[in-house]
């Protein structure tokens, strides 16, 4: 008898937790992380399996607290980066952490949605490129925020004549991460997918490895204007930002 | 023949806890049927303040609830609410959502007074006075008691509608409007009724009046 009624104030107070966070991000099944920030941000964390999206085609399962615990340390460092003046202006507030995010059936690292001012990030992203991962959902949010910075046909013009990007990310098999030994305006294959992700992954590289990305540019004219034109809109956003 | 059986002493004692049961449990019956039996009420008259202007005096069913209203963080917002005290358009204002020990929420003027209660579009009420901006504080600190406009998922929709939080909600700072606090009178906030699972209350809890001190 007690137990039950342990487990039934159990769900009641889970209930009410997510209702109060519900409210703000629609997001249901969270419980606050971390919300005594240096910058501001909330960290929460998924207490449940969700599944939300128009179609309900975004999936994301509950943390295990160990795993959390340990990737939480690297996501804090990351986004410790960032001021939270920064973080304000590029509608960053929130991030959401769970295991195993999918939107409509494709893995992915994190979805941003800046109306909701929620960054929604999977922990169980692919380690060799976790950390970067972060900074590249971030830019998403940054340029989601600031479209006039971020003009991608401007950027498109910045790559050869005969390039074309594919129609969207997910309909090209330029998927890998890795960082091209030559680069010829390009640091990854997933670079070529789309304007937008290409900017993400020069932002990210930016953000993780500086030193060796502008040493390649130092070779490769069309890297170097396209980290010169984010350098250049960041500068737009907030002057004082520096990677 | 029929013998007569004397009771032991264990039947005389399970014969008086059974009467005294039966007494307590009329009795609570009766008490405790008054939600209101152990909620001390607030007379404003006994209070000094030392900011009247800014005092506001919301009476519910267990008694009164007194609010100091913070102009400094939102201005534009705590002008909209006296306004619409003056005019008496919070007078029979249901609180129509109530998270329990979370939060309750009133103010929709058009379709949730007690008089001409709407359940089927109860909540989405205008005041007729258009949307305000949001007027948001890092500062502000959503502790129990705290008080702030409702709005819809955009910020900017802020009309009547308003909340009060039952516990500390840190995670509503800098979401919400703050209109300010209430500093005695939360026990009577307490005993609101609340709902199940709807979205609102049904035969809800409502505000008698609320008015300026001055």
């Amino acid at each position: 008898m007690r137990i039950l009624l342990i487990l039934i104030s159990i769900a009641f107070i889970t209930a009410v937790k997510a209702d109060e966070i519900y409210n703000l991000i629609k997001i249901p099944n969270l419980d606050i992380y971390k919300i005594e920030t240096k910058n501001k941000i909330r960290y929460l964390n998924t207490n449940n399996d969700f599944r939300i999206g128009l179609e309900k085609n975004i999936t994301c399962a509950r943390t295990n607290s160990t795993n959390l615990n340990n990737k939480f340390l690297l996501i804090e460092k990351n986004l410790n980066i960032y001021s939270s003046n920064f973080l304000k202006k590029n509608n960053i507030k929130y991030l959401v952490m769970c295991e195993n995010l999918f939107i409509s059936n494709i893995n992915t690292g994190g979805i941003p949605d800046t109306k909701k001012k929620t960054l929604i990030i999977d922990i169980n992203f692919n380690p060799k490129y976790f950390e970067r991962m972060i900074h590249h959902e971030i830019f998403h949010m940054i340029q989601n925020s600031n479209f006039k910075y971020f003009d991608e046909e401007k950027w498109s013009l910045l790559n050869k004549k005969e390039f074309k990007y594919a129609e969207c990310s997910t309909c090209s098999d330029r998927l890998n991460l890795d960082l091209y030994k030559k680069t010829e305006g390009f640091l990854t294959e997933y670079s070529k997918s789309i304007p937008s992700e290409d900017m993400a992954e020069v932002f990210s590289f930016l953000m993780t490895d500086k030193a060796l990305v502008e040493d390649k540019s130092n070779d490769d004219m069309i890297l170097k204007n396209k980290i010169n034109f984010i350098k250049s809109s960041l500068s737009k956003i907030d002057a004082s930002f520096k990677f | 023949m029929i013998n007569k059986v004397k009771a032991s002493l264990s039947e005389k004692v399970l014969l008086i806890f059974l009467i005294l049961l039966i007494v307590v449990t009329f009795g609570s019956y009766f008490l405790l049927k008054d939600k209101c039996l152990f909620v001390k009420n607030v007379d404003p008259n006994k209070i000094s303040f030392t900011n009247t202007e800014n005092i506001a005096i919301m009476n519910v069913e267990c008694g009164n609830v007194i609010i100091e209203l913070d102009p400094i963080t939102s201005p534009n917002s705590v002008q909209r609410f006296k306004t619409l005290i003056k005019n008496g358009s919070y007078d029979g204002s249901t609180f129509y959502r109530v998270i329990k020990n979370t939060l309750i929420q009133a103010g929709d003027i058009e379709y949730g007074n007690i008089n001409d209660l709407n359940y089927t579009k109860i909540g989405t009420g205008k005041s007729g006075l258009g949307l305000l901006k949001s007027e948001l504080s890092d500062e502000f600190q959503f502790k129990k008691g705290s008080i702030a406009f409702a709005r819809k998922d955009d910020f900017d929709t802020e009309d009547s509608q308003f909340f009060i939080t039952l516990k500390d909600i840190p995670i509503y700072q800098g979401e919400y409007t703050p209109l300010g606090k209430v500093i005695y009178g939360m026990d009577a906030l307490e005993k609101i009724k609340s709902g199940n699972k709807s979205s609102y209350v049904l035969r809800p809890d409502y505000i008698n009046y609320l008015k300026l001190l001055d």
